[in-house]
């Protein structure tokens, strides 16, 4: 117990700057977000005799235009949510390393700990462990303004803000931080370090996202959207994967191969697809039937699944950085 | 069983293509006293001792710490060293007794109430900060965290570089007796010969990446001597200019100075005379061996 609490007070008195930097972020918006849930479930909770602030109901605008204003606002700290692991993460890990090498320490600390491993787990430990839990604290009340904003929102099993308000928010912190470390250990300098570990985490996270995308298509499902509210599949809460064509073969196509038979497409409101061919006067003319409008979507009762492997793999990323910084570490000069 | 705790064979140390730190350096100290370790800049002291560190990795040849090979076994080699860096590497964030508190936690057996006694007889504050310590003290502290190892080999890197003349000599009193009491082995970088001359047991003379000399202060004293007529006489290693701009050369010779126009050397005039001979090493590397 007495080695756990000095390991805790002197990692933290090594890295306060940055663990209190973000513990100041992550309370403000904390606060910010609990604030605008309670702001915006007094609005919706007002009138009984409108139930859903989103919804269109006449009687209801004044109190739906009051609800939607606000609502706007809370929206922006959800992407908030969504950049805050990036930033924690990097501030947490790059100067882990590079701070030891500026300032020269490095060469006390690696020759007093037999094993610069050890050390760099001792160090990181403390890091992810102040990112999960600051994290976790963004989690959860990202939740919480996210059902506040969107009363009907099921989070377990609805896709809208993916990763700004589930446990993504925490594998990416720690992906992050195992990023800065690596980046801030081969780069030795914090300053150049933050900088480059920014982009390699845009570059890296963008790749990631790509991957991702991909991989959830295997999880698709074919749904007529014209059977959904607003034809949009994201109302049940389902990720929005493609857009195909489904022939009367049964095929399915993409818009770009419909594009071959002919140049313009129509679709009606049931959901049929014509080539159509102008007229004299300008107006599409539907002339042949080609087939009908699908959407891809992954279910929403696969969100958890989803976002657990996403998490999995995202981690798996942040875990690679880091072993790529014990590389680095395991060789590298001091100064 | 071997009593060679430092040693070196064939080691050269090349820093990109063409610039070579260190060139052909073979050597052994043996266990005890302290060794002053003398050159200029950029004679390849550092390189020397950090390729004992494991902090180096030698381009050719083999170095070994208590007969390991610090580079491919760092850890167990670390277990028989403490080390003082060029600089104070301390955390300004920690106070000095965190500071005994870090070493604790990453070397389990590092002797925190034998490091705190020294640094309480020094008058050292260990509640304070050690960014608002003087330069003797944040050096004082660095030695402490390396005492505190109680490892048998201790390598200081330029550790006076910094200091004022008092605190040098502050310095050196405390590593002499920490050195006598434990019956440790010290390797003392620096480049001021005055300094390790009271203190030191052996001198080893580094120039431009090669060894010029390596025995006892005492044989290095005794073996020469300097001639100021100008005129070289047999064993003259180099000649060099003097304080006052006179020509000094200095004489390798077995027995006492004198008779022969030549007079004692000062330790400071051997360190000279082998530096400004520095060139002609094929010659000194003989007598180094």
């Amino acid at each position: 117990m007495r080695a756990f609490s000095r390991w805790a007070r002197l990692s933290f008195r090594l890295q306060r700057w940055e663990v209190l930097a973000s513990i100041a972020g992550v309370a403000l918006h904390a606060g910010l977000a609990l604030w605008f849930a309670w702001q915006l479930r007094g609005i919706a909770a007002g009138e009984p005799a409108c139930p859903d602030p989103n919804a269109y109901v006449p009687g209801c605008e004044a109190l739906s235009q009051r609800f939607r204003g606000l609502a706007d606002w809370a929206t922006g700290l959800l992407y908030l949510s969504w950049g805050a692991p990036f930033a924690m993460g990097l501030l947490l890990g790059v100067p882990i390393v590079s701070r030891e090498i500026e300032s020269g320490t490095a060469a006390t600390a690696w020759t007093l700990s037999r094993s610069r491993i050890r050390w760099l787990l001792g160090r990181v430990a403390f890091a992810a462990a102040v990112l999960v839990m600051l994290l976790a604290v963004v989690t959860v009340v990202s939740g919480v303004l996210a059902v506040a904003i969107m009363p009907n929102l099921h989070l377990e099993r609805d896709f809208t803000w993916i990763g700004r308000r589930d446990w993504l928010i925490v594998g990416r912190g720690l992906a992050a931080l195992g990023l800065g470390v690596l980046i801030g250990a081969a780069l030795g300098r914090l300053l150049p370090g933050l900088l480059a570990a920014a982009f390699a985490s845009v570059v890296v996270f963008a790749g990631l996202s790509l991957a991702m995308d991909r991989w959830n298509e295997t999880l698709t499902v074919v749904v007529d959207p014209s059977g959904l509210p607003d034809a949009a599949p994201e109302s049940s809460g389902a990720l929005h994967v493609g857009q195909r064509i489904e022939l009367p073969s049964g095929e399915l196509v993409s818009w770009s191969d419909t594009a071959l038979v002919g140049d313009v497409q129509v679709i009606d409101e049931r959901g049929r697809l014509y080539t159509a061919f102008d007229d004299e006067t300008g107006m599409p003319d539907p002339t042949t039937f080609v087939g009908w409008d699908r959407a891809l979507v992954v279910p929403g009762d696969r969100y958890p699944q989803v976002v657990a492997r996403d998490c999995a793999v995202t981690i798996g990323v942040g875990l690679l950085a880091l072993g790529g910084g014990m590389a680095v570490i395991r060789r590298r000069r001091p100064a | 069983m071997s009593d060679v705790v430092l040693e070196a064979s064939g080691l050269a140390k090349r820093y990109g293509r063409r610039t070579w730190a260190l060139e052909g350096i073979d050597l052994a100290i043996e266990r005890g006293g302290i060794t002053a370790l003398v050159g200029p800049n950029a004679a390849g002291k550092s390189t020397l001792i950090k390729t004992w560190i494991g902090f180096e990795r030698p381009t050719r040849g083999a170095v070994r710490v208590a007969g390991i090979d610090p580079w491919r076994k760092r850890s167990e080699a670390l277990e028989h060293v403490g080390y003082v860096p060029q600089s104070p590497s301390l955390y300004d964030a920690l106070t000095v007794d965190d500071h005994l508190e870090l070493a604790l936690m990453l070397r389990p057996t590092f002797d925190r109430a034998y490091a705190r006694q020294r640094l309480d007889q020094l008058g050292i504050p260990i509640d304070q900060r050690a960014r608002s310590l003087s330069g003797g003290q944040q050096a004082q502290v660095a030695l402490a965290l390396a005492l505190g190892t109680r490892a048998e080999i201790l390598l200081l890197d330029e550790p006076l570089a910094s200091l004022d003349p008092l605190a040098r000599r502050e310095f050196l009193h405390v590593l002499t007796d920490a050195v006598r009491a434990d019956n440790a082995t010290a390797l003392l970088s620096s480049h001021i010969v005055t300094d390790v001359e009271q203190a030191c047991d052996r001198l080893m003379v580094l120039g431009v990446g090669r060894l010029l000399l390596h025995e006892s202060v005492a044989d290095a004293l005794a073996g020469h001597a300097i001639g100021t007529d100008g005129v070289a006489p047999p064993g003259a290693v180099a000649t060099f200019a003097g304080p006052a701009g006179e020509r000094l050369t200095l004489v390798r010779r077995a027995g006492s100075a004198g008779g022969d126009g030549l007079r004692p050397a000062t330790l400071e005039e051997v360190v000279l005379g082998y530096l400004s001979s520095g060139r002609s090493t094929a010659a000194v590397g003989e007598r180094a061996a």
